[in-house]
């Protein structure tokens, strides 16, 4: 699964690079992200699993925009505090996981990810809070 | 579109500024990774507006590989400073 | 009265298209100031990257949205700006946030 993502994503960029969708184009872009190297080892990943991540990863836009809006319109915040988030999948999740859960994490203006901890069982989430509000 | 192309410019000064004046290395990063964004992004604005397909493409590039070489020296500099 | 509604249609939709674009692209400025205008301050280091992401994510994703909808012809180019944009420059953030933190020894 992880592979056929990396693949896919070769392919989607290549042809959006070239703009060019004729037979020949379709073949190299494929002959080319077939021949790149892949990931040597990579840790299994159910498809249910990615689309979930994919899922929560596309939700997290319109949510950043009316975050940031609210962020721009308070001006006066801020108290900044770092805590641990737990990760969706303990152990050792693929990286692709990883990838989407740290994306949907920084993605939204509150929140950015400092890092995995503790083998992989959590993120450390660094995080402002309004000073007037609640909390 | 003109008056666009001025107030990225006019947004542009403003990272500009902050390298010029700031002697915190970190800072000084953030201000660069954006104004790397910055650039690109009105590269790829005036390239749409001429109807220039290639410079377009520099744009893309410029943004993918500029974030990508500032993100390196991101790495070294905490390997430098750890 | 429908008919020339409906002969009209190309011609309102091409107008509205310019507006929403006219006004995605303003929006997207008016993040790219708000967001560069906190850098100036002396806030600390990872709010000001908080407001980074807002000017440089979010108000660059915004101007391609409206630049997308104004110009279709160059689809392609203006789509990968925008999938590599969002992505590229969030994850950045996240290596910018995590690298200045002072490694831990666990």
């Amino acid at each position: 699964m992880s592979r056929l993502i990396v693949i896919a994503l070769r392919m989607l960029i290549w042809l959006l690079l070239s703009a060019d969708p004729e037979l020949l184009n379709v073949a190299i872009g494929l002959a080319v992200s077939l021949a790149l190297p892949l990931p040597r080892r990579v840790r299994a990943l159910s498809p249910g699993q990615f689309w979930r991540a994919l899922g929560d990863s596309v939700t997290a836009l319109p949510q950043a925009y009316s975050q940031a809006a609210r962020l721009l319109l308070h001006r006066r915040l801020e108290e900044s505090v770092v805590h641990d988030e737990p990760a969706r999948v303990g152990g050792r999740a693929s990286s692709v996981l990883v990838f989407l859960d740290v994306f949907r994490i920084t993605l939204t203006p509150f929140t950015i990810a400092l890092g995995l901890e503790g083998g992989g069982r959590r993120y450390r989430v660094h995080e402002l809070v309004f000073e007037e509000k609640e909390r | 579109m003109t008056l666009l192309v001025f107030g990225m410019v006019l947004a542009l000064l403003l990272p500009i500024l902050v390298v010029c004046r700031r002697t915190d290395v970190w800072h000084r990063l953030a201000a660069f990774a954006s104004v790397s964004t910055k650039v690109a992004m009105v590269m790829l604005v005036v390239s749409v507006v001429r109807d220039d397909w290639m410079v377009g493409l520099v744009g893309v590039i410029v943004l993918s590989v500029g974030n990508g070489a500032v993100m390196l020296l991101a790495n070294l500099l905490q390997g430098v400073e750890g | 009265m429908s008919g020339a509604l409906l002969a009209d249609a190309p011609g309102v939709l091409a107008a509205l298209a310019q507006g929403a674009s006219a006004v995605l692209l303003g929006l997207g400025l008016l993040f790219w100031f708000a967001g560069s205008w906190p850098l100036l301050g002396r806030a600390s280091y990872l709010t000001k990257l908080h407001y980074l992401g807002i000017s440089d994510t979010l108000g660059s994703a915004l101007m391609l949205l409206g630049l997308l909808l104004r110009f279709q012809r160059e689809w392609p180019l203006l789509v990968l700006a925008l999938l590599s944009l969002v992505v590229w420059n969030t994850i950045f953030g996240y290596v910018l946030a995590a690298c200045s933190q002072p490694r831990r020894r666990s």
